[in-house]
């Protein structure tokens, strides 16, 4: 079974004192598994970066204990310290690299510092090059390159050192759109190849939705909810998660169509409106159709959104069904049967 | 005449020349302290770090002219004599130490503190982080910084010279101005500003060579 990578037991963090007291994390407990992408997503402000930097003890919480492969992180000191940051990269929202070192000598940085010899860091560093595609710009400072070839320079170094762990604070929030894309595909390339445990921070749900598998979202340094993305689709449960949502599923039924439903409602006497969601499998089959020869039901189709989360399809559907009473009730209980989540928004005759 | 400026131009690089690279060897190491030492910086320590400042600050207070004359019984037991170049580059570098300090501060200071992080992240010790993150990043500023410290140098040579230190500032007071020597008034006062002018065109062109962000 899959084994637990990064721990949180209890992890407090208050940074100032008197009336600039912040509690940037307040009793957070997390379990991250051993080669999973794991996202945590909230708000500006809502304690992320602190959350992501108590993990290589950049910062240091008063309370609660962080286990990383088994081993205490918080209580490390010094020489101990140094050595278990070097089992876990990092990538940063503004790249950071250094200005003065070519890409070569970036990438080279972590094998330098750890004492690796001269040709073995040449052979490694060429090699990430190449892994990161960017072998062409190997003699390039960074201020010659875009953000996306300055992220991909980042995670190279921070693949350097065989890490375990990759932390990721923020890493496409400067980048655009495709670029973000390209970035990510190639964290889930890193994730796959190397089983690395990748932890990505995001106020992005696209972020969520295209690669990481469990997510956690935090709420005024609070964890809100957790567990699979897929999960946190079908069913949010917290205010923020939903909040977050919005923007990326059109859930949401456009005004148009709520206008057109309240105006006319539906024109025969037996007929619902009714959303149906669906998540997985389910779009590869002609369910409406079937529904419609089976049932002798009219059906029409107002509204249609398809996405995908990871790979599986996910969307809604809002439809007019109408016809005769019993067959309307049968139609909608088949696809309920189906697996199918079903809302009625209106309708006329007894609700199912 | 000519023989006698050349003489003393050479004792005024000689001067400068010596002192700024003593006060490198100190005021930077000095410098660098100051920095990491600093709150919230790669190696806090608070009483260290406020003791640096008030001496640097002192030293910097100081009229170099005072200075000059304040530190004679030191400059003769360390080097024998407190008069000549040799006399004048023991003040001379007493002085621009502390400058050297803060301006070696201020380069370091401007080092983008996301890269310190990230080499910390990455498991970089202190004199790691010193020596292949802070220095190397803060190059072009280190080398104007050093250019403005020789500038300066250059002013207070003459000053230096003025209690009978050598060089140009000697000439000038000297013949100058006791001897009513217009003629060398004037040439010693080119001399010093195309000395500052190729020193700070040299720094800056160097800076910049060196910079790559
Ligand atoms: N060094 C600090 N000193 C004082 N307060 C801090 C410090 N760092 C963060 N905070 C506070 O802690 C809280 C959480 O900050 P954090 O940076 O973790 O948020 P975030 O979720 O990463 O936000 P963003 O999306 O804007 O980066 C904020 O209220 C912030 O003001
Ligand atoms: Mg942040």
């Amino acid at each position: 079974m899959s084994t637990v990578m990064i721990e949180l037991e209890k992890v407090t963090k208050i940074y100032g004192q008197g009336d600039k007291r912040v509690v940037a994390l307040a009793d957070v407990s997390l379990q991250i598994k051993k080669g999973e992408i794991f996202g945590i997503i909230g708000l500006s402000g809502a304690g992320k970066s602190t959350l992501i930097r108590c993990i290589n003890k950049l910062e240091e919480p008063q309370a609660g204990t962080i286990r990383l492969a088994g081993q205490e992180i918080t209580n490390l000191q010094g020489k101990e310290l140094r050595a278990a940051r070097r089992k876990i990269g990092m990538i940063f929202q503004h790249f950071n690299l250094l200005s003065s070192r070519t890409v070569f000598r970036n990438v080279a940085f972590p094998l330098e510092i750890s004492g690796v010899k001269p040709k073995e860091r040449e052979e490694r560093v060429r090699s990430l090059l190449d892994l990161v595609g960017l072998a062409d710009k190997i003699n390039a400072y960074p201020s010659e390159l875009s953000g996306g070839q300055k992220q991909r320079v980042g995670i190279a170094r921070a693949l350097a050192s065989n890490p375990e762990v990759l932390l990721c604070d923020e890493a496409t929030s400067a980048l655009d759109p495709d670029t973000t894309k390209s970035i990510l595909r190639l964290l889930q390339d890193v994730n796959r190849r190397f089983g690395l445990t990748i932890v990505l921070i995001t106020h992005q749900m696209e972020v969520i939705k295209e690669i990481c598998d469990t997510v956690a979202v935090i709420d005024d340094g609070r964890i809100v909810e957790q567990g699979s993305v897929v999960e946190l689709f079908a069913r949010p449960r917290s205010a923020a998660a939903r909040r977050f949502m919005k923007g990326v599923l059109h859930t949401e039924i456009p005004p148009e169509i709520q206008e057109r439903m309240s105006a006319e409602g539906p024109r025969q006497q037996h007929g619902k409106t009714v959303r149906i969601s669906f998540i997985g499998g389910m779009a590869g089959q002609p369910i409406i159709s079937s529904v419609i020869r089976r049932f002798q039901v009219d059906v029409n189709i107002l509204y249609a959104n398809l996405d995908f989360i990871k790979n599986m399809p996910f969307g809604s559907l809002i439809v007019e069904i109408t016809g005769d009473e019993a067959n309307v009730a049968r139609a909608l209980a088949d696809l309920t049967a189906q697996g199918l989540k079903l809302e009625v928004l209106a309708g006329v005759g007894p609700d199912s | 005449m000519w023989a006698q400026i050349l003489n003393a131009t050479i004792e005024t690089v000689y001067m400068v020349g010596v002192a700024l690279v003593l006060s490198a060897l100190f005021g930077i190491p000095l410098g660098i302290l100051l920095v990491i030492t600093g709150p919230r910086h790669i190696k806090p320590l608070p009483v260290i770090h406020r003791s640096l400042s008030v001496v640097i600050n002192v030293g910097r207070s100081l009229p170099f002219i005072i200075l000059l004359v304040a530190i004679i019984p030191f400059t003769r037991w360390l080097v024998g004599t407190s008069i000549g170049t040799t006399g004048a580059i023991v003040p001379l570098t007493v002085s621009a130490i502390p400058f050297m300090a803060r301006v070696v501060e201020t380069a370091l200071l401007e080092v983008d503190w996301g890269v310190i992080e990230a080499a910390q992240a990455m498991g970089a010790s202190t004199q790691q982080i010193i020596t292949k993150v802070l220095i190397p990043e803060a190059i072009p500023g280190l080398v104007l910084g050093v250019t403005m410290v020789a500038v300066s140098l250059i002013s207070y040579s003459a000053m230096a010279g003025a209690v009978g230190g050598g060089g140009l500032g000697d000439l000038a007071i000297r013949y100058g101005y006791q001897r009513f020597r217009g003629d060398i008034m004037l040439i010693t006062v080119l001399v010093l500003v195309a000395m500052v002018q190729s020193i700070q065109s040299f720094g800056g062109w160097l800076a910049s060579r060196l910079n790559h962000r």
